[in-house]
C-alpha cells in the first residue's frame, strides 16, 4: 500500500501510483464520501477482519476453558506473571514510540522519525525476544502444543506410569554422545558411536560433591520412584506420588515465580525429561501457542514493515504510511492486552 | 402477434409451477411417497405442526406464484399499448406486508415451543431404559441388566438389535465412542446427534408394537450409508422376556470384547 | 468541492465494439499481454477472469453432481464412460468415493463457483462500472484477490489426485471425523488441502472485500449518494460487510482443523477419543465448538451466496418491466436486516446437534424472523412488475424465475426452522431440495438473467436470444423436475449423504423417483451444452450491442461495450436515483442516472 500525505479530499489521493494506464483519459472526480483517505479507510476494514480474527480465537478459548473439567493454574504451566507483565509494558512503550514517529513525520522532522521507528522496531523485537524465551521455558518443561512431543498428562494413571517407565528405560540406555557432562566419564572419549550408557546408574553414584544439596535430595526421590513404577503392583495412587516428585502442582496460592528454585525432578535434572501430570495442561498449551502463537506472527509482520519503513526518508510524505502501520500495530498491543490477562492472570 | 404468443407461453410456464407444485404434494401420499408411519406419542404433534406449516407456506405459495403469473400475464409489453405506471413504492403496503408476515411468523414461533420442548427439554426423571453408543458403523446397545444400573457387571450387550417397551417413556442415553452418529427413527420422528464426549439423553413413548429400521442421520465415514440398526417395539412382558433370553445368552460367559470398548468410551 | 469541468455525456452510439475510452497503440509482445490479460490491474479484465474461471469450476461441479445423481439412482451399478477412470472393480463407484463426490460437489459449488462468480466476477466488473469510477480503490490488492483463488483450485483440484483422494467429510467438515485421519481411510491429505484451499479463498474474499467497500464509499461519482445506488451495489457492498466480519471467524477455525490434523492438538476432540481402536491425540476439546465456528461463518455465507443475485435481479426486473424499483427504500434496509440478522441465526443448523435445546429456541425465533426481509423482497419484486410493461427477454426470464424458485427454496426454510418439523426433516433431503432451490434455481439462476444482462457490456455483444430461451426453458423444466421432487423425498425421511439407502424398509420404494431426478439432473446438464456454445459463440460473432443495448438507466450503460481501460470517456455526473422509468411527461421511457436535468425538464415541456 503506497499511502501517499494524507489527504482528505476525494479522488485521486493515492492508489493509483503503481498503475500502469492512465494515459491520457479523463481523471475522473468523485462524490465525497467518509473524510477518509483510501488507505487509512482500508486499513480500518481491514482491522474489522482482524479483530474477528482475534475474536473467534478468543471466544474458543473461553468455550475450551470453560468447558474444561479442569484448567490448570498458570503456575502449573511455568508461566511468569512479571515477565508477561514486563512484555505488556515493552508493547505499550512501542505503541508509544510509534505514534512519537508519526508526530516527528507530522513535523518533518525525518531523523527524528526515524529514532522513534528504529526505538519501535527495537521493542517490537525485544517483545518477541521474550516471547521466545517465554516459549523455551515451556519447551524445556515438555510442554509442546500437542501430542508427539509434548509430555504432559492429564491425570497420574497407569498410562502415566508407563510413560514414566518408558523415559526411565530409554535413560539406562542412553548414546555416550547425549551424557550430561556432570556424568561424563573419561571413558566416554573413546566410546564408539552407537555406544549407550545406563545414565541413571551413573547418576546413583555421581559423587556427593558434584551434587548440590537440593539435587542430591532429588536423586533420593528419583531412586523412590524408580521403586515405585518398576514394581509389579502399580497402583494409581502411588503414579501421583511419582507424579509429585517430577512436577510437584504448587497449591493455590503459592508463592511459585516459574523458574525460581529446583522443586521437581525434572528441574533439578533438566535431561531427565520425565513425563508430567498437569491435569487440562494440553488444551492449554493448544490454545496458549494457538494464540499467542498467532499475535507473534502478527507481531512479526508489523516489525517487517517497520525494517522496511526504516530505510525510508521519514518526512511529512510518509505520514499517511507511518498512520497506517501505527494503526496496525496499536491493534496488535491491544490483541495483546486481552490475551495476557486471560492467559497469565486469570 | 408472434410476441403476445410468447407473453402467453413464459406466463403459463409460470403458472405450472404452483400448480404442479401443489400437485406433486397432493398426489405424493397416495404413492406413499410421504411421512412414514408414526408410533410415537409425541410424534402426532410434529406431524400436524408439519401440516400446519404446509398449509401456511403452501397458501403463501400459490398466492406469490399466481400473482408472479398473473403480472407476466397481464403486464406482457406486448399487449399493452400505454406507458407502465409510474409509482416509488407505497408506504403503507410495505408496513402491511412486514406485519401480517411478523405476526403470522411470530405465532408459528410461540405455538411449536411446546412440541419442541416436550420433545427436547422434559426430560422424564428415570434412569436410562438403554444406553445407545454410536461406533463406525454400528449401535452399540446395553442394558442395565437386572440391577438397572448402568455400568455394573451384570450389563446386557447387544449391537444393532434395539428392543424396547411401548406404552412406557424410555429414556434413551445417547453416546459416541469415535464420530459423529445420528440416531434417527423416522417412525418415532425423533432424531439426535451422538456427539463423543457427550451423554445426550432422548425420550419418546411408542404406542405401537412393531419392528422399525434405526438410522444413521449424520455422516461419519464411508460405512455411514449401512449404518443400519432395527428397533422393536413390544409390550412390557414380551420385552422382559426377551431381555430374561438375551441375558441368558449372555450367562455367565464372558462380556464380549465390544463391551470393554464401551466401557472405555466412558 | 469544484464542480467537474467536462459534463458532456456522449450520444449513444450504436453498433460500435471498440469504443475504447482512449486509444490504445497496439503493444506487441508477451509482457504487454501478460500485462493485459494475465496480470491485469483492470477491474474489468479480473472480473472476467473470475468470471472464466468459476463457469469452468461450475461444468466440474456439475458433472460431480451426476456422478452422485448417478450413485443415488442406480446405487452400485456401473457408471457409464468414467467409471473406469476411478472404480476399483469394474466400473462401479466405493462408498469412499462417494462421500468425496458430495463433499466435493458442494465444496466446489460453493467456494470456487458461487461465491466467487458473484463476488468476484459480477462484483469486479460491476462495482467501478455502476458507480462512476475508473477502477477499483486498490487495483494491485485487486489482482491479488484474483491470484489468491489460483492455490485454492490447485488444493481442490490436485487433491483428486493424493493418497487417499479429496474430502470426504462433507462440506460441513464436521469433526471428529475430519480432524481425525483415523476416522475417515478415505481422506488423508485430501482434507489437508482442502483446508488449505479454504483458508486461500478466505484470503482471496477477504482481500476483495475491504477493496469493494473501500471503493463504494470513496469513489462514486459526484451526485451519486449513497441512496441513488443501484441495488446490485448496495447489496455488493452489503456483501462485503458480510464477509469481512463471517469469514476471519471461519480462517480460524479453519487453522484450528489443520492443528488438530498435522499438530495433534485436541481443540475439536475429546478426552479419550477412541477411533478405530486408536486413542486419538490428547483430546480435551469440544467437536461441538467447530460447529458453532463453521455455521457463524456458513450461515451468513449463505446470504453472502444470494445477496449479490437479488441485488442483480432487481435491476434486471426494473429495466424490463420498464418501471422503478417498488420500495427502492425497503429493499435497502431488507438487505442490511437479512445481513445483520444472518450473523444470529447459525444455531438452526445445530438443532439437532446436541447443543442445549433452549438455545436451540433463541436461535428458532430469529430464524423465523430472518423470514421477514425476505419476504419484503418478495413482495416488492411482485410489485414491480404490477402495472409495468414486461419484456420477456433470456435475462428477464431468469430474474423472473429466480424470483418464482426464491419463494419455494424461502418457504421450505421456514419448515426447517420450526424446530419440532426440523427433527424429523433434518439430514433428509429436504434440506437438499431446500438449499439446492436456493443455491442453484434461485443465485445460479440469477446469475445467468446477469451473464444475459451484462454480457454486451462484457463483450460488446449480445447474446443469442433464441438460444438463450431455449436454454432458459429446459432448465427451469429439468431443475424443477430435479430439485421439486426432493421434497417429497424428504417428507419420507430419506437421510441425505447416503450412498444406498434403499436396504432400510422405510426407504426401499423410493428409487423410482431417485431415477427420474436423474434423468432430469442428466438433461439439465446436457442443456448446458446450450448455454456454452451460445456464449463462446456471440463473444466472438454475435451481433453488436452498442453502449445501451436495453435502454437502461445504471451508468455503466453510459460506457463504451466493452468499456476501455479507465471505463468512462467523460466525466459521470449523476443526477438521480437508477430507477426513472416511465417517468410521466418525458418522452424516452428512461432517464438515465447521467441526463442533466434540464433535459428532462426540457423533454417534459416539449410532451406537454
Ligand atoms: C442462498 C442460500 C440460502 C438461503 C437464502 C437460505 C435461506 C433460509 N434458510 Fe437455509 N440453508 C442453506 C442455504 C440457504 N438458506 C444451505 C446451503 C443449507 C444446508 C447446509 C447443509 O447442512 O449442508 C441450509 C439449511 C437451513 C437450515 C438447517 C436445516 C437442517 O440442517 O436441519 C435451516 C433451518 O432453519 C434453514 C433456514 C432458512 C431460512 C428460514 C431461510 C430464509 O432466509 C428464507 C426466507 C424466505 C422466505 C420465507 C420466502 C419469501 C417470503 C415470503 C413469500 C413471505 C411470506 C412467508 C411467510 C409468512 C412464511 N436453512
Ligand atoms: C451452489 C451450490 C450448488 C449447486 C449449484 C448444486 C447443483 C447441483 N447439485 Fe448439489 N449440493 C450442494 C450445493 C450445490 N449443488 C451442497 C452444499 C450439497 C451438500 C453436500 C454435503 O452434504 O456436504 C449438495 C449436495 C447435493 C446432493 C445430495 C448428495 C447427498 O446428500 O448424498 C445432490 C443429489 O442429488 C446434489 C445434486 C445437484 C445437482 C443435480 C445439481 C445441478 O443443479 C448441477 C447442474 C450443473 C450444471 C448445470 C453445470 C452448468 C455448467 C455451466 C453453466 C458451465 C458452462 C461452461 C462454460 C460457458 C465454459 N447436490
Ligand atoms: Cu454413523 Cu452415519
Ligand atoms: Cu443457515
Amino acid at each position: 500500500m503506497h499511502a501517499h500525505a494524507a489527504s482528505i479530499s476525494p479522488g485521486h489521493d493515492d492508489g493509483h501510483a503503481g498503475d500502469d494506464g492512465h494515459h491520457g483519459h479523463v481523471t475522473l472526480q468523485y462524490q465525497p464520501g467518509l473524510p477518509l483517505s483510501r488507505g487509512k479507510l482500508i486499513m480500518w476494514l481491514f482491522l474489522s477482519t482482524e479483530i474477528m480474527f482475534f475474536a473467534a480465537l478468543l471466544g474458543s478459548y473461553v468455550v475450551l476453558r470453560f468447558g474444561a473439567p479442569i484448567w490448570p493454574k498458570p503456575h502449573h504451566v511455568h508461566l511468569s506473571e512479571p515477565i508477561g507483565a514486563f512484555n505488556t509494558f515493552v508493547l505499550i512503550c512501542s505503541s508509544v514510540t510509534v505514534v512519537l514517529a508519526l508526530e516527528a513525520a507530522r513535523a518533518n522532522k525525518a531523523s527524528l522519525a526515524k529514532i522513534w521507528m528504529l526505538l519501535t522496531l527495537l521493542l517490537g523485537t525485544l517483545f518477541l525476544g521474550v516471547k521466545g524465551y517465554e516459549y523455551s521455558a515451556k519447551f524445556s518443561h515438555g510442554i509442546y502444543p500437542a501430542m508427539p512431543h509434548s509430555r504432559i498428562y492429564e491425570r497420574p494413571d497407569l498410562y502415566y506410569g508407563s510413560a514414566v517407565r518408558a523415559r526411565l528405560d530409554e535413560l539406562r540406555k542412553t548414546p555416550v554422545g547425549q551424557v550430561p557432562s556432570a556424568l561424563r566419564d573419561p571413558a566416554d572419549a573413546e566410546a564408539k558411536s552407537g555406544d549407550t550408557v545406563d545414565l541413571l546408574q551413573r547418576l546413583d553414584a555421581a559423587p556427593a560433591d558434584r551434587l548440590s544439596a537440593d539435587q542430591q535430595t532429588a536423586r533420593t526421590r528419583l531412586q523412590q520412584i524408580q521403586k515405585i513404577v518398576m514394581s509389579a503392583d502399580q497402583q494409581a495412587f502411588d503414579m501421583a506420588v511419582v507424579a509429585d516428585q517430577v512436577m510437584p502442582l504448587p497449591a493455590e496460592g503459592a508463592d511459585h515465580g516459574g523458574g525460581h528454585g529446583a522443586h521437581g525432578l525434572n528441574d533439578a535434572f533438566r535431561w531427565l525429561r520425565l513425563p508430567t501430570v498437569i491435569p487440562g495442561g494440553n488444551m492449554w498449551a493448544s490454545t496458549y501457542f494457538l494464540l499467542t502463537g498467532f499475535h507473534a506472527i502478527h507481531v512479526a509482520v508489523g516489525l517487517l514493515v517497520f525494517g522496511i519503513m526504516c530505510t525510508w526518508t521519514l518526512n511529512a510524505k510518509r505520514v499517511g504510511a507511518i498512520e497506517n502501520i501505527g494503526l496496525y500495530w496499536h491493534f496488535v498491543d491491544l490483541v495483546w492486552i486481552f490475551l495476557f490477562p486471560l492467559m497469565y492472570l486469570f | 402477434m408472434g410476441k403476445r404468443l410468447a407473453g402467453i407461453f413464459w406466463s403459463l410456464l409460470f403458472l405450472a409451477v404452483p400448480v404442479l407444485g401443489v400437485a406433486t404434494f397432493a398426489i405424493a401420499p397416495a404413492y406413499d411417497y410421504w411421512l412414514p408411519k408414526d408410533v410415537s406419542e409425541h410424534g402426532a404433534s410434529i406431524d400436524s405442526l408439519f401440516y400446519f406449516i404446509l398449509a401456511l407456506t403452501g397458501v403463501v405459495f400459490v398466492v406469490t406464484e399466481v400473482l408472479l403469473f398473473w403480472f407476466m400475464w397481464k403486464y406482457d409489453a406486448a399487449k399493452q399499448k400505454g406507458e407502465a405506471t409510474y409509482i416509488q413504492g407505497s408506504h403503507t403496503l410495505e408496513v402491511v406486508w412486514t406485519i401480517i408476515p411478523a405476526a403470522t411468523l411470530l405465532f408459528l414461533a410461540i405455538y411449536q415451543m411446546n412440541a419442541w420442548a416436550d420433545v427436547k427439554m422434559r426430560r422424564p426423571a428415570m434412569s436410562p431404559t438403554v444406553e445407545v453408543v454410536g461406533r463406525q458403523f454400528e449401535w452399540r446397545l446395553r442394558y442395565p441388566g437386572r440391577d438397572g444400573t448402568l455400568g455394573t457387571a451384570d450389563d446386557l450387550f447387544l449391537v444393532n438389535d434395539l428392543h424396547l417397551p411401548i406404552d412406557e417413556d424410555v429414556l434413551v442415553q445417547l453416546k459416541s465412542m469415535d464420530v459423529l452418529h445420528s440416531f434417527f427413527l423416522p417412525n418415532v420422528r425423533i432424531k439426535q446427534d451422538a456427539v463423543p464426549g457427550m451423554k445426550i439423553p432422548v425420550w419418546f413413548k411408542a404406542r405401537e408394537a412393531g419392528e422399525f429400521d434405526i438410522v444413521c442421520a449424520e455422516l461419519c465415514g464411508w460405512g455411514h450409508y449401512k449404518m443400519k440398526g432395527r428397533v422393536t417395539f413390544e409390550p412390557r412382558a414380551a420385552f422382559d422376556a426377551w431381555l430374561e433370553r438375551k441375558y441368558a445368552e449372555q450367562g455367565a460367559t464372558q462380556p464380549p470384547p465390544e463391551a470393554a470398548d464401551v466401557a472405555a468410551a466412558e | 468541492m469544484t464542480p467537474p469541468p467536462v459534463t458532456a455525456t456522449p450520444a449513444v452510439e450504436h453498433g460500435t465494439v471498440v469504443g475504447h475510452a482512449h486509444g490504445h497503440a497496439p503493444k506487441a509482445g508477451l509482457s504487454h499481454f501478460l500485462s493485459t490479460y494475465v496480470f491485469s490491474k483492470d477491474h474489468k479484465v479480473i472480473g472476467l477472469q473470475f468470471l472464466f474461471s468459476t463457469l469452468l469450476w461450475f461444468l466440474i461441479g456439475g458433472l460431480l453432481a451426476l456422478a452422485v445423481r448417478w450413485q443415488v439412482a442406480w446405487p452400485w451399478s456401473d457408471v457409464p464412460v468414467i467409471g473406469k477412470l476411478f472404480a476399483q472393480e469394474g466400473g462401479q463407484m466405493s462408498p469412499e468415493f462417494y462421500t468425496m463426490l458430495f463433499t466435493m460437489h458442494a465444496s466446489v459449488m460453493i467456494f470456487l463457483v458461487i461465491i466467487p462468480i458473484l463476488a468476484g466476477a459480477f462484483g469486479n466488473f460491476l462495482i467501478p462500472l455502476m458507480i462512476g469510477a475508473d477502477d477499483m480503490a486498490f487495483p494491485t490488492l485487486n489482482m491479488l484477490s484474483y491470484w489468491f483463488m489460483w492455490p485454492a483450485f490447485f488444493f481442490f483440484g490436485a487433491s483428486f489426485f493424493v493418497e487417499g483422494g479429496a474430502a470426504s467429510g462433507g462440506w460441513t467438515s464436521y469433526p471428529t471425523l475430519s480432524t481425525n485421519p483415523a476416522s475417515s481411510p478415505a481422506s488423508g491429505m485430501g482434507q489437508t488441502m482442502w483446508l488449505l484451499g479454504l483458508t486461500m479463498v478466505g484470503v482471496s474474499s477477504m482481500l476483495g472485500s475491504v477493496n469493494y467497500m473501500t471503493t463504494i464509499i470513496l469513489m462514486r461519482a459526484p451526485g451519486m449518494t449513497m441512496f441513488r445506488l443501484p441495488m446490485t451495489i448496495w447489496a455488493m457492498f452489503i456483501t462485503a460487510i458480510l464477509q469481512a466480519f463471517a469469514l476471519p471467524v471461519l480462517t480460524a477455525a479453519g487453522f484450528m482443523q489443520l492443528s488438530d490434523r498435522m499438530l495433534g492438538t485436541g481443540f475439536f476432540s475429546p478426552e479419550g477419543n477412541v477411533v478405530n481402536n486408536a486413542i486419538a491425540g490428547a483430546g480435551g476439546g469440544q467437536p461441538l465448538l467447530w460447529q458453532h465456528l463453521f455455521w457463524f461463518y456458513s450461515h451468513p455465507a449463505v446470504y453472502i451466496m444470494i445477496l449479490p443475485a437479488m441485488g442483480m435481479v432487481s435491476d434486471i426486473l426494473t429495466v424490463f418491466a420498464r418501471k422503478p424499483l417498488f420500495g427502492y427504500r425497503p429493499m435497502v434496509y431488507s438487505i442490511a436486516g437479512i445481513a445483520g440478522l444472518g450473523f444470529i441465526v447459525w444455531g438452526h443448523h445445530m438443532f439437532m446437534s446436541g447443543m442445549n435445546p433452549a438455545l436451540g429456541i433463541t436461535f428458532m425465533v430469529s430464524t423465523m424472523m430472518i423470514a421477514l426481509p425476505s419476504a419484503v423482497k418478495t413482495f416488492n419484486w411482485l410489485g414491480t412488475l404490477w402495472g409495468g410493461k414486461i419484456q420477456f427477454t433470456t435475462s428477464m426470464l431468469f430474474a423472473l424465475s429466480f424470483v418464482s424458485m426464491f419463494i419455494i427454496g424461502g418457504l421450505s426454510g421456514i419448515f426447517m426452522a420450526a424446530t419440532p418439523v426440523d427433527i424429523f426433516i433434518h439430514d433428509t433431503y429436504f434440506i437438499v431440495a431446500h438449499f439446492h432451490y436456493v443455491l442453484f434455481a434461485g443465485t445460479a439462476m440469477g446469475v445467468w438473467a446477469a451473464i444475459y444482462f451484462w454480457f454486451p457490456k462484457m463483450f460488446g455483444r449480445t447474446m443469442n436470444e433464441f438460444w438463450g430461451k431455449v436454454h432458459f426453458f429446459l432448465t427451469f423444466i429439468f431443475l424443477n423436475g430435479t430439485f421439486f421432487t426432493m421434497h417429497i423425498l424428504g417428507a419420507v425421511g430419506f437421510p441425505r449423504r447416503l450412498a444406498d439407502a434403499y436396504h432400510y424398509e422405510t426407504f426401499h420404494h423410493l428409487q423410482p423417483m431417485n431415477a427420474f431426478m436423474t434423468y432430469c439432473a442428466i438433461g439439465m446438464v446436457a442443456t448446458q451444452v446450450i448455454f456454452a456454445a451460445n456464449f463462446i459463440y456471440s463473444m466472438f460473432w454475435g451481433p453488436l450491442a452498442g453502449r445501451n443495448p436495453w435502454n437502461a438507466n445504471t451508468l455503466e450503460w453510459t460506457a463504451p461495450s466493452p468499456p476501455g481501460h479507465g471505463n468512462f470517456d467523460y466525466q459521470p455526473i449523476v443526477h438521480r436515483g437508477p430507477y426513472e422509468y416511465s417517468v410521466p411527461g418525458v418522452e424516452k421511457d428512461h432517464l438515465m442516472q447521467t441526463d442533466p436535468p434540464n433535459a428532462a425538464a426540457a423533454a417534459a415541456a416539449a410532451a406537454h
